[in-house]
C-alpha cells in the first residue's frame, strides 16, 4: 500500500488489510451513532421542528465528515477506501437514531 | 510512551493498574514476555488478580504460559489449581495440565492427557497441536512431522500449523516440502513481504537455475512490498550473482537483466548504508564488494 | 388545530419509564442470550470440509502468487479425476429437515426466546400498563397514513398525525435503540470485543453450506476454469522502473 501504482501495471489492485478495514468501520460507526445521538438531543433542546430539524441532521453529518477529513489529513487513502462512502454510509441508520433522540428530548422539553 | 521502555527491575515500582494495563497490552499484541510476567507473578503478591473479574481468567492463562516458559512449574500448578476449582471438567484446563507434565519431562503422561481430551472432543485443535509440540520437545522430528501432516489433513487452513511444518521440514533439510508449506502460507497472506522473502530464501538454498530464477522473482516482490527489507536486498544480490555464473556469457537477455538487477541492488545497498552511517560502514562495504562479480 | 396540553405527570410516569424499560430490557436480553448461547457441536468431517473449501477459494484468489508448477500441483490435488479431493470424497447430501435435528430445534427455540418473546411480553405489558396515553409529539408534520402506526391504542379521528401514543412510543424505542445498544454494549467490556473477533474468525471457518456435495461441485468447477496468471512475471522490471 506504500507502493505507488503506475498506469502500466493496472492488473495489480491495491491490497487492503481486512482486519484494519473492519476496525476502521467499527470506529466510524461508533462516531456516527454518538454524533447522531448528540445532534438529536441538541435539536430537541433547541426545539427545532420540521425541516429545520432535518437540515440540522444534514449539517451534523457534514460536520462529522469534515472532522473525519481533518483527522485523516492529506493521506486519507491510507485509512479509507473512498471519501464519498464516508459521507453517505450509515446515513439512514443514523437518521433513525437522530429522530428518536430528537423526538425524545423535544417531548421532554417542549411538549408538556 | 514510558510503557515501552520499562525494564525487568522496574516491575516492582509499577502500580496495580499499570501492571494490568501492561498485561493487557502484551496479551493484545501477542507478546510473550514470559520473564516479565513470571516476575510479576512471583514478586508482586500485592497485585490481586481476582479484583479483575472481566479479564482474570485470561490473565491466569497468560501467567501459566509464562511460568512454564521460566521453568516455574510450581507457579503454574498453583494457577491451574485455581482454574480447576472454577472449571472442574474444562478441557482447556486439562490442556494446561498436560503442558505442566510436558515441562517436567513426563512426555508419556502428557500425551495420555491430550489423548483423553481428543477422545472427549474430536475437534479440539489445540490439543492435537500440543501433541505435535510434545513430540518436537522430545526431538522426534520425524514423528512430529507425521503427526502434523495428519493434523493438516483435517485442518488444512491452519496457518500456524503450516508454518511449523515448514520449519520442521527445514530442520531435516526437506526443502521442496518446506517450500510447499510456505507457499500455502503465501496463499493466505499474499501481501506479506516476509513470506515472499522466505520462499525466496528456501528456493535459493535449493539451488538450480529454475529455483534461482524463482528466488529472484520472490526477492523482487518482497522488495516491492517493502523497500526496506535488507535481507531480501542481500538475497537479491546473492541470487543475481549466482545466476550470472549460470548463464552463458554472451547475448542473453536474461543475463542482461540479472546484471542490471544486481547492479541496482548493490547501489541500493550502498545508498542504505550511507543513510545509516554506522561505525562498521567500511567493513560492510568491503564485504559487499567481495560478494559482487566484476564484469 | 388547537394545541393539546399534556399533564406533566405523563412525562414522569409514562414517557420516561417506557424509554428506560426498553433500554434495560435490551441490555438484559443481550446478557441472557450470552448465557443461553451454547457451543455448537461440530463434527470433524465438517471442519475438514470447510477448511478444504477455504483452501480452494484461496488458491483461486491468490494462486497467481505461486509458480505455475505449484499452482498446478495444488489444483491437481483438488481436482484430479481419480485422486482429487473433490472427486474422491463422497459426501452424502445432508440437507436435513431442521425439525428432525434436535440441536437445531433448541437453537431456534433459544433464538425465539431471546428475541421475539421479550418483545411480545414487554410490549403486551406496556400496552396494558400504559394504555391510552398520548405521550409525545414528533417535531415534524406527518401525513394521515402514519396515524395507525403512531397512534396505536388511541382511536381519535381528528387528532393530528404527529402525536404518538404510548404503545407506539415503545415500538419506536425498540427499533431506534438498536444502534445505541451497539454503542453501549460494544465499548463497555474490552474482553467482549476480542471474543466477538474470535467468533467471527471461527464462524467464517466453520460456516459450512448444508450440502457439501453441491458445494464441492461448485468449487471443483470454479477451480477447473481458473487460469493461472503468474503475478510476479514483471516484478523485476517494475522494481527497476520504480527506482529509476
Amino acid at each position: 500500500m506504500s507502493v505507488p501504482l503506475k498506469k502500466e501495471n493496472v492488473p495489480e489492485p491495491i491490497a487492503y488489510s481486512e482486519a484494519a478495514l473492519r476496525n476502521n468501520a467499527n470506529v466510524l460507526e461508533y462516531c456516527r451513532t454518538s454524533m447522531s445521538a448528540l445532534s438529536g438531543s441538541t435539536a430537541g433542546v433547541l426545539g427545532l421542528t420540521a425541516l429545520n430539524g432535518f437540515a440540522f441532521y444534514m449539517f451534523s453529518v457534514v460536520i462529522l465528515w469534515v472532522m473525519f477529513m481533518i483527522k485523516a489529513g492529506p493521506n486519507w487513502q491510507k485509512y479509507y477506501v473512498s471519501r464519498q462512502s464516508l459521507l453517505t454510509h450509515g446515513f439512514l441508520g443514523g437518521l433513525c437514531t437522530y429522530v428518536l433522540f430528537w423526538t425524545f428530548i423535544y417531548g421532554m422539553v417542549h411538549v408538556y | 510512551m514510558s510503557d515501552n521502555d520499562y525494564s525487568l527491575a522496574s516491575i516492582g515500582d509499577l502500580s496495580e493498574d499499570e501492571i494490568f494495563d501492561l498485561l493487557r497490552k502484551w496479551r493484545e499484541s501477542n507478546e510473550r514476555k514470559s520473564r516479565e510476567i513470571n516476575k510479576i507473578w512471583t514478586c508482586r503478591p500485592d497485585v490481586v488478580i481476582e479484583n479483575r473479574p472481566n479479564e482474570k481468567y485470561l490473565i491466569y492463562e497468560q501467567i501459566i504460559l509464562a511460568t512454564l516458559d521460566c521453568n516455574n512449574s510450581l507457579g503454574a500448578i498453583m494457577v491451574i489449581n485455581t482454574l480447576d476449582k472454577q472449571f472442574p471438567r474444562s478441557l482447556r484446563v486439562m490442556r494446561y495440565k498436560a503442558m505442566v507434565l510436558e515441562s517436567d519431562g513426563r512426555y508419556e503422561d502428557a500425551l495420555q492427557v491430550l489423548d483423553e481430551i481428543i477422545k472427549v472432543d474430536e475437534t479440539n485443535a489445540p490439543a492435537r497441536k500440543r501433541r505435535v509440540a510434545v513430540m518436537k520437545a522430545q526431538g522426534l522430528i520425524g514423528d512430529a512431522i507425521k503427526e502434523l501432516v495428519d493434523y493438516l489433513k483435517k485442518y488444512s487452513a491452519d496457518m500456524e500449523a503450516w508454518q511449523e511444518l515448514s520449519e520442521l521440514y527445514l530442520q531435516i533439510g526437506e526443502y521442496s516440502r518446506a517450500v510447499y508449506c510456505v507457499e500455502e502460507l503465501l496463499l493466505h497472506q499474499p501481501h506479506s513481504h516476509l513470506l515472499h522473502q522466505r520462499v525466496a530464501d528456501i528456493r535459493y538454498t535449493m539451488g538450480g537455475v529454475e529455483n534461482l530464477e524463482l528466488a529472484k522473482s520472490y526477492y523482487c516482490q518482497a522488495l516491492k512490498l517493502n523497500a526496506n527489507n535488507m535481507r531480501a536486498l542481500l538475497g537479491l544480490i546473492l541470487v543475481t550473482n549466482n545466476l550470472l555464473g549460470h548463464y552463458k556469457p554472451t547475448g542473453c537477455s536474461k543475463r542482461k537483466e540479472a546484471w542490471k538487477l544486481s547492479r541496482w541492488a548493490q547501489s541500493e545497498v550502498t545508498k542504505k548504508q550511507r543513510e545509516m552511517r554506522g561505525a562498521d560502514d567500511n567493513a560492510l562495504t568491503n564485504m559487499m564488494l567481495s560478494l559482487s562479480i566484476s564484469e | 388545530m388547537a394545541e393539546l396540553l399534556l399533564d406533566p405527570k405523563i412525562r414522569l410516569w409514562v414517557f420516561l419509564p417506557i424509554v428506560v424499560i426498553t433500554f434495560l430490557v435490551g441490555i438484559v436480553r443481550h446478557y441472557v442470550s450470552i448465557i443461553l448461547s451454547s457451543q455448537k457441536k461440530i463434527e470433524l468431517l465438517q471442519v475438514q470440509d470447510s477448511q478444504v473449501m477455504i483452501r480452494a477459494r484461496l488458491l483461486r484468489e491468490n494462486g497467481k502468487y505461486l509458480p505455475r508448477q505449484s499452482f498446478a500441483m495444488r489444483r491437481h490435488w483438488f481436482n484430479n479425476e481419480d485422486t482429487g479431493y473433490f472427486k474422491v470424497q463422497k459426501r452424502t447430501s445432508n440437507a436435513q429437515n431442521p425439525m428432525t435435528d434436535p440441536g437445531m430445534m433448541t437453537d431456534m427455540l433459544k433464538g425465539n426466546v431471546t428475541n421475539v418473546l421479550p418483545m411480545i411480553v414487554i410490549g403486551g405489558w406496556i400496552n396494558w400498563m400504559f394504555s391510552g396515553f398520548l405521550t409525545t409529539k414528533v417535531p415534524f408534520p406527518l401525513t394521515l397514513r402514519f396515524k395507525p402506526m403512531l397512534q396505536r391504542g388511541v382511536e381519535l379521528a381528528y387528532l393530528d398525525a404527529s402525536w404518538v401514543s404510548s404503545a407506539s412510543w415503545y415500538f419506536l424505542n425498540v427499533f431506534g435503540l438498536r444502534t445505541i445498544y451497539a454503542l453501549v454494549l460494544g465499548e463497555n467490556n474490552a474482553a467482549d470485543q476480542s471474543k466477538m473477533m474470535q467468533e467471527q474468525m471461527s464462524g467464517a471457518a466453520m460456516a459450512m453450506p448444508p450440502d457439501p456435495k453441491a458445494a464441492f461441485k461448485a468449487q471443483w468447477e470454479a477451480l477447473e476454469i481458473t487460469e493461472h496468471r503468474w503475478a510476479l512475471a514483471n516484478v523485476e522490471n517494475d522494481l527497476l522502473i520504480k527506482n529509476d
